[in-house]
């Protein structure tokens, strides 16, 4: 028998074993560091065309706050000038129809309205209340309750605008005078650990953009006369194709994504 | 001819020791492979639950001397041990080294020193898991000692360490800190807008919290969630519920999975037990321990942001986790607390209750007035326990369920104390009122 064949083939051997052992080696080591980390998550979602700006990853904190049902907006309603307005005591909801509509445009209608706000005889407690463009739409201002401990995006707490033929007709309002904590404040979702969540869980489509992430209060459940609020992150994607938005809900506690229900609706499971 | 044999008998040798030397890297490497996944397991799972194991074990009181006296102190926009606990993870803390021990007057006299703050464990911890939950690692790896209380000085700049006190043996170690400033913490301590004025004596079966007046304590509404014994069965069974043998007696629910595990549902009372015989293994150290009790504990409940470690008796292997409301516990109508853990070789058993709070809502009732302390000892002397009998008093609010709304519980305080092993309130054993009038 040649020795030296065998020694050939035996250095074949060895040299493709020594091939597969390095590159199992070095797929052991790859996989570690990209289980790691869930920048791989961003970067997946930046491949599949989904565009966003840099996401905040810090961990803030937020509280359970209640409030209870006031009628501010009727007793004050006798300070309103040149306007037809309407109270419903159920919804403590003030519905008003200005006798002279304000011109607007897209461009210019923050700022006008702005203004407006400014002059109780146009509208009451108007400082509490600031614009929200996530939630308006061409046809429609939305205002959002604003204070000390964030913004409530809430149909209690709302200053709606309606625009028709670019001007501005009439508008609801419901207000919410005084916002209570009720429990010690908890952490809660940073904006990358929950957009990153509703990419994984299929939420967001590709090739889209994510237009606003904001947190805000929203109504949990009404209980013993008190409506109870909770922070919520309002997450609004727009298609790139269809230009069609839509807004995703996730609990800012618990990082669960909220299901069929509509703003302000009580049908919402807390789990 | 001779050379080029030569050369293929040296890649031949190198050719054996690369593939040598890279099998051994694998080994090992895999090794480390499969315990950096397990880590990252572990905090994938971490995040999902809401609530991260060092909130669920943390300190519960805070206690505060300026000048005259102590002050148990709260603040209910902020948890304040919880808050200095986050602080703590920055600091440097070394190897603690024994104070004194065994020494009664030595010990009441720290326990009570001024501008001294006091972070108070509900139950006995060590060092090894305050260097777990703090993530500092000389801490975990050390020598381990018991302790319940931390002593923080916020005055004394020459006083570079942090004390740790162990009440079942009055002993102090102390701990060089480096990297640690007072400020954050003497903040913290100015935002509290509860203010409880104590003071900490030793007694028998311990050292007891005195409140020495009458305290004022608002009471607390919230909604409670509750679940289906379908819900309890797929997240204990593991999610297998095919092969389950179901029976019932007066409204006793009972689940068999085989013969491995079994859960009985009481209706009546609202009270769950969960035998898991194939859990065979008893934890080896307190932090695995403790580890597993909180694995357990959050496979059990969504909302768990309440509850907090009470009692780990390590020698019966056996956890007890209540839920807290402004730093004081609320006790059910059980026995138990909220969740009772035990590890043994037959198995683990968990007994739990089925009614857990969820979403705080504003109460429409006054605060309570509860009576002093001094006063509450003098009522149970009264009527036949002495201070000897008494092993352990507690401020902590009772459980009232709502006659009209179900979903809603009312949480009133009130003094429980306990005497042979038994936790009543006081009004349970003296048939009088913890209510100051």
């Amino acid at each position: 028998m040649d020795f030296r064949r065998i020694e050939v083939i035996f250095l074949i051997v060895f040299f493709s074993l020594d091939i597969f052992l390095f590159l199992s080696f070095r797929n052991s080591q790859q996989l570690v560091s990209s289980s790691s980390t869930n920048t791989s998550t961003v970067s997946e979602m930046r491949k599949r065309n989904i565009s966003f700006g840099t996401l905040d990853s810090k961990d803030g904190n937020a509280y359970y706050l209640g409030s209870q049902p006031d009628n501010s907006l009727a007793q004050n309603v006798d300070k309103l000038r040149n306007q037809e307005v309407q109270y419903d005591e159920e919804d403590h909801r003030l519905t008003s129809t200005l006798n002279s509509t304000i011109a607007v445009t897209n461009d210019n209608r923050k700022k006008i309205m702005d203004k407006f706000l400014e002059k109780e005889t146009n509208v009451l407690f108007g400082r509490d209340y600031k614009y929200a463009p996530q939630l308006s739409t061409t046809s429609q201002m939305v205002y959002v309750g604003t204070g000390d401990l964030g913004d409530v995006y809430d149909k209690t707490d709302q200053l709606v605008f309606s625009i028709e033929n670019g001007r501005v007709d009439s508008y609801t309002q419901t207000h919410v005078k005084s916002l209570i904590i009720l429990h010690e404040r908890q952490s809660v979702k940073s904006e990358k650990d929950v957009i990153t969540n509703l990419y994984a869980n299929s939420e967001i489509p590709n090739n889209s953009k994510i237009s606003y992430a904001n947190m805000a209060y929203t109504k949990l459940l009404v209980a013993k006369n008190s409506t109870i609020y909770i922070p919520v992150w309002f997450v609004t994607i727009k298609n790139k194709d269809s230009k069609v938005s839509s807004v995703k809900k996730v609990n800012a506690f618990t990082g669960n994504i909220i299901k069929n229900s509509t703003n302000g609706d009580s049908s919402y499971n807390a789990q | 001819m001779k050379f080029s044999r030569l050369i293929i008998q040296v890649l031949l040798v190198i050719a054996v020791i690369t593939s040598i030397v890279l099998s051994f890297f694998i080994w090992t490497n895999t090794a480390r492979y499969q315990r950096g996944r397990n880590i990252d397991v572990t905090t994938s799972t971490q995040n999902k639950n809401e609530v991260p194991i060092n909130q669920v074990i943390s300190p519960t009181s805070v206690i505060w001397r300026k000048d005259s006296s102590q002050h148990l102190i709260y603040n209910s926009n902020e948890n304040i041990a919880l808050s200095i606990q986050k602080i703590m993870q920055d600091w440097k803390i070394d190897s603690p080294k024994l104070v004194s021990q065994k020494d009664g007057a030595y010990y009441q006299k720290t326990i009570q020193s001024k501008n001294v703050l006091q972070l108070v464990y509900p139950s006995q911890t060590s060092t090894s898991i305050l260097g777990y939950l703090l993530d500092n690692n000389s801490l975990r790896n050390d020598k381990s000692y018991s302790f319940n209380r931390i002593l923080i000085n916020l005055k004394d700049k020459e006083d570079k360490n942090i004390y740790l006190a162990n009440d079942k043996n009055y002993t102090i170690y102390r701990a060089p800190v480096k990297n640690a400033t007072s400020a954050p913490i003497k903040k913290l301590v100015n935002k509290a807008n509860i203010n409880l004025k104590i003071r900490l004596d030793i007694m028998k079966h311990g050292v007891f919290t005195i409140f020495t007046e009458p305290i004022k304590l608002n009471t607390y509404s919230y909604v409670i969630s509750s679940k289906d014994d379908g819900e309890y069965t797929t997240a204990l069974f593991d999610s297998n519920t095919s092969g389950l043998v179901t029976s019932e007696d007066n409204g006793v629910y009972t689940y068999n999975y085989g013969e491995s595990k079994r859960l009985v549902s009481d209706h009546n009372s609202g009270e769950l037990t969960f035998d898991d015989y194939t859990d065979t293994s008893v934890p080896k150290t307190k932090l695995a321990f403790l580890q597993r009790g909180y694995q357990k504990v959050t496979n059990l409940q969504n909302s768990i942001s309440n509850l907090r470690l009470y009692s780990a008796d390590w020698d019966k292997k056996s956890l007890i986790f209540r839920e807290y409301v402004e730093g004081f516990p609320i006790f059910k109508k059980s026995e138990f607390g909220s969740i009772r853990i035990k590890f043994s070789r037959k198995g683990s058993t968990e007994h739990f209750l089925n009614k857990v709070l969820e979403v705080p809502v504003p109460s429409d009732q006054q605060p309570t007035k509860l009576k002093s302390t001094t006063d509450i000892l003098k009522g149970l002397d009264k009527v036949g326990y002495s201070i000897n009998d008494i092993q352990k008093i507690e401020v902590g609010y009772q459980w009232e369920s709502e006659v009209d709304n179900e979903k809603v519980v009312d949480l009133k305080p009130t003094y429980y104390v306990k005497i042979d092993d038994h936790w009543k309130p006081y009004s349970d054993w003296t048939n009088d009122t913890a209510e100051d009038k």
